[in-house]
């Protein structure tokens, strides 16, 4: 790996205590990869979620140096560069140890759970995005001829792509909202299921005029800043807020 | 934003009627999708499982594959019998896990002569493999998908799909912990104790308490892939397995809705599987001692980028977004690159004659690949049944699976 290692100091939540580690890391080393070495390697880790190592699976979300991440996308030669300290903040050079080591926080996501370490239950993020919410949408043919016939499928249903959320709950544990509240990535999957099924839109807005709907947003818009894929919650809130006020009947 | 009519839309309730419950106590050791596609096999036919998984779910190899849905037109020349069993499997998980699933079907591209004289062969096998495989002139490929590099020689059309490598096997623990079963994450299995000559019982370290458990059963399956090796161990079993890393390389930007591959032998570097907004190529491959913290080679990366870019010219200027390796669970020995290790899967009974005795009542189940799961649970589950003498058939080809969400969002803590 090219480039000069980068010195860092993990700190890694564990309950009450807090398990640090110093290494140093090749720039392009995510802070996944670094924990996977560490564990490999026999020491004490605390526990973690991963799966996909992609950032697709939704499952590595974690507050680095308070700001919601995904440790599977976040290298080292981000956190040894200037970064936000709060959602949408300024960029600011790195907290740096008297070694001179880059200090990376490692916390588990907020309003969740925690299994063990920086491990968390997710339910939260899942426990308010709509039952039977579709997860294909159509994937934009951008001037390709049509799929070509498929005997294996007797109705083809067209370019299909997955949503672009992967349910990672950064945005919900980066809102400040304290009222109960569905949250943004459930607006968000309820405004996009408003505007894929018309036959469901209803049913959609009905969610969004409740009061754990729309209405405790505060329009912080941290959900925004931080989700790794680009979903913008805040937007999809601001949406259904425009149809309620189209359908009046809808919130009344 | 453009609505999405024509969709496929399934809304459905899970609800499968369990006839006949019996009293066995199934512990299955591995989280990844073939200990959830069998955790959920076994509950449907009555058992009580728990499974335990010493990581998050599908923190193994499962939740870090390439993301492609076989049709087995990869395998039709080598082996037949594995590709028609990826094309049926493939044709059962479209109907039962549609949202876990971007199908759009694939095209094999022949870049130089020696792979456009492959092209007949490969066709024929896929038709014998029942892999509707059709050729199709390059310019009628390339307006399906004009990344696809206009120099090349001929392309052929597959059933190929793409599909979530977490988000299917979550579907399957969903529909598990629905019937009852006991799904343990983060809790490893750190002993088999083997009582009169039989597993008696799986000692399980949650994570959280650090405190072990005995969790008694009646019969163990491991299902832990390319970590066979370690958890047969327990039970003085040698599992014959070769965990096999590769890397994968994903870059920004959806270049194709269908799955690009090489038309030639399977080799490194030669499919490329879009998903979401990005596009993957892979894999490489080489064999390990050890399957734990498999990082990417530096100069697989290099490789796989100009690799793709034959297939699709352009692919390396792209950014990249994220490197990363996986270990296969080959079964069998190998001392090379473990290429001339086949791709199918197998039931191994730790009691079978020339086992080590001492460890009846237990299996290990190994190989295959994330398209079979459902099928690689269905033949250990048979064997389960076979050995504990229930006479319950398998019936998971008939439900159509609950969401992946609910296994989170019901998670009652
Ligand atoms: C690079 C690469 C690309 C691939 N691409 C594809 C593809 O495109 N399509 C496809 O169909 N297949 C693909 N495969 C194959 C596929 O990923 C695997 O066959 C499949 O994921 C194996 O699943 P598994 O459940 O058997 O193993 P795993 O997912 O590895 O599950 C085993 C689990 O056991 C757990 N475990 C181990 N020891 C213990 C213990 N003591 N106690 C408790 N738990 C334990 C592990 O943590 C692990 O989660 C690919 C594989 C690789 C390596
Ligand atoms: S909206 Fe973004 S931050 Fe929120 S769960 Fe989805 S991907 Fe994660
Ligand atoms: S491990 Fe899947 S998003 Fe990071």
């Amino acid at each position: 790996m090219s480039g000069d290692r980068i010195p860092l100091t993990l700190r890694v939540r564990n309950g009450a205590a807090v398990a640090e580690f110093r290494i140093d890391a090749e720039p392009r080393r995510t802070v996944l990869d670094m924990l996977e070495r560490l564990r490999s390697g026999g020491g004490t880790v605390p526990a973690y979620r991963h799966s996909c190592h992609h950032g697709s699976c939704g499952t590595c979300g974690a507050r680095i140096n308070g700001v919601e991440a995904l440790m599977c996308l976040t290298s080292a030669s981000d956190l040894g560069s200037p970064r936000a300290r709060v959602p949408g903040g300024p960029a600011v050079e790195p907290e740096r140890g008297e070694d001179g080591s880059v200090i990376v926080e490692l916390e588990p996501l907020a309003k969740m759970t925690v299994i063990s370490g920086i491990a968390v239950y997710p339910g939260t993020a899942f426990a308010g995005i709509p039952a039977g919410a579709g997860y294909l949408a159509v994937s934009e043919p951008g001037g390709r001829a049509p799929l070509p016939p498929d005997p294996t499928e007797p109705r083809p249903a067209g370019r299909v792509r997955f949503e672009a959320c992967i349910e990672c709950g950064s945005c919900v544990s980066s809102c400040p909202v304290a009222v109960p509240f569905i949250g943004p990535a459930a607006l968000a999957a309820v405004n996009r299921e408003r505007e894929k099924r018309p036959e469901r839109a209803p049913a959609m807005l009905a969610l969004a005029a409740a009061s754990d709907g729309v209405e405790p947003c505060g329009r912080h818009l941290a959900c925004s800043r931080v989700c790794p894929q680009a979903v913008y919650p805040g937007k999809h809130i601001q949406l259904l807020r425009n149809a309620l006020a189209e359908e009046p009947s809808a919130s009344g | 934003m453009p609505a999405a009519s024509g969709v496929l839309y399934t809304r459905f309730m899970f609800d499968p009627p369990i006839t006949t419950r019996n009293r066995a106590r199934v512990c299955v050791i591995g989280g990844g999708g073939t200990g959830a596609a069998l955790a959920y096999d076994l509950s449907l036919r009555g058992f009580s499982v728990t499974l335990l998984e010493k990581g998050e779910l599908t923190s193994g190899t499962t939740g870090r594959h390439h993301g492609q849905l076989h049709s087995g037109a990869r395998y039709a020349v080598g082996d037949r019998a594995i590709a028609s069993e990826c094309m049926e499997e493939t044709l059962i998980l479209r109907r039962i896990a549609p949202e876990a699933i971007e199908y759009n079907g694939g095209v094999f591209v022949a870049v130089d002569d020696d792979d456009a004289d492959y092209a007949p062969v490969f066709v024929s096998a896929c038709l014998e493999a029942g892999i509707p495989a059709r050729e199709v002139p390059v310019s009628e490929a390339r307006s399906w998908e004009p990344v696809i590099n206009p120099a090349a020689r001929r392309t052929v059309w597959v059933p190929d799909g793409a599909f979530d490598a977490f988000r299917m096997p979550m579907s399957f623990f969903a529909a598990a912990r629905r019937l009852g079963a006991g799904i343990r994450s983060f809790t490893e299995a750190v002993a088999v104790d083997v009582v009169a000559g039989r597993a008696a019982a799986v000692i399980a370290r949650p994570v959280s308490t650090g405190r072990d458990e005995r969790i008694e059963c009646d019969y163990v399956v491991s299902a832990t892939g390319a970590w066979a090796g370690s958890v047969g161990r327990m039970a003085g079993f040698d599992a014959p397995i070769t965990p096999a890393p590769g890397t994968m390389v994903a870059v920004r930007g959806r270049l194709s809705d269908m799955v690009l591959s090489r038309l030639s032998p399977p080799g490194d570097g030669d499919i490329i599987v879009p998903q979401r907004g990005l596009s993957i190529i892979g894999t490489t491959q080489r064999v390990v001692d050890d399957p734990d913290c498999v990082l990417p080679d530096d100069d697989d990366v290099e490789f796989l980028l100009k690799r793709a870019d034959e297939l699709a010219p352009g692919f390396s200027s792209r950014g990249v977004h994220a490197v990363w390796a996986a270990a296969r669970p080959l079964a069998g020995r190998s001392s090379g690159d473990g290429r001339s290790l086949s791709r199918d899967f197998m039931v191994l009974d730790h009691a079978a004659p020339g086992a080590v005795p001492g460890s009846a009542g237990m299996a290990t189940l190994i190989g295959g690949k994330a398209t079979v799961l459902r099928a690689m649970a269905e033949k250990a589950a048979d064997h389960v049944c076979e050995a504990l003498g229930v006479g319950e058939p398998c019936r998971t080809r008939e439900f159509v699976l609950p969401s992946w969400r609910d296994y989170y969002a019901e998670e009652t803590r």
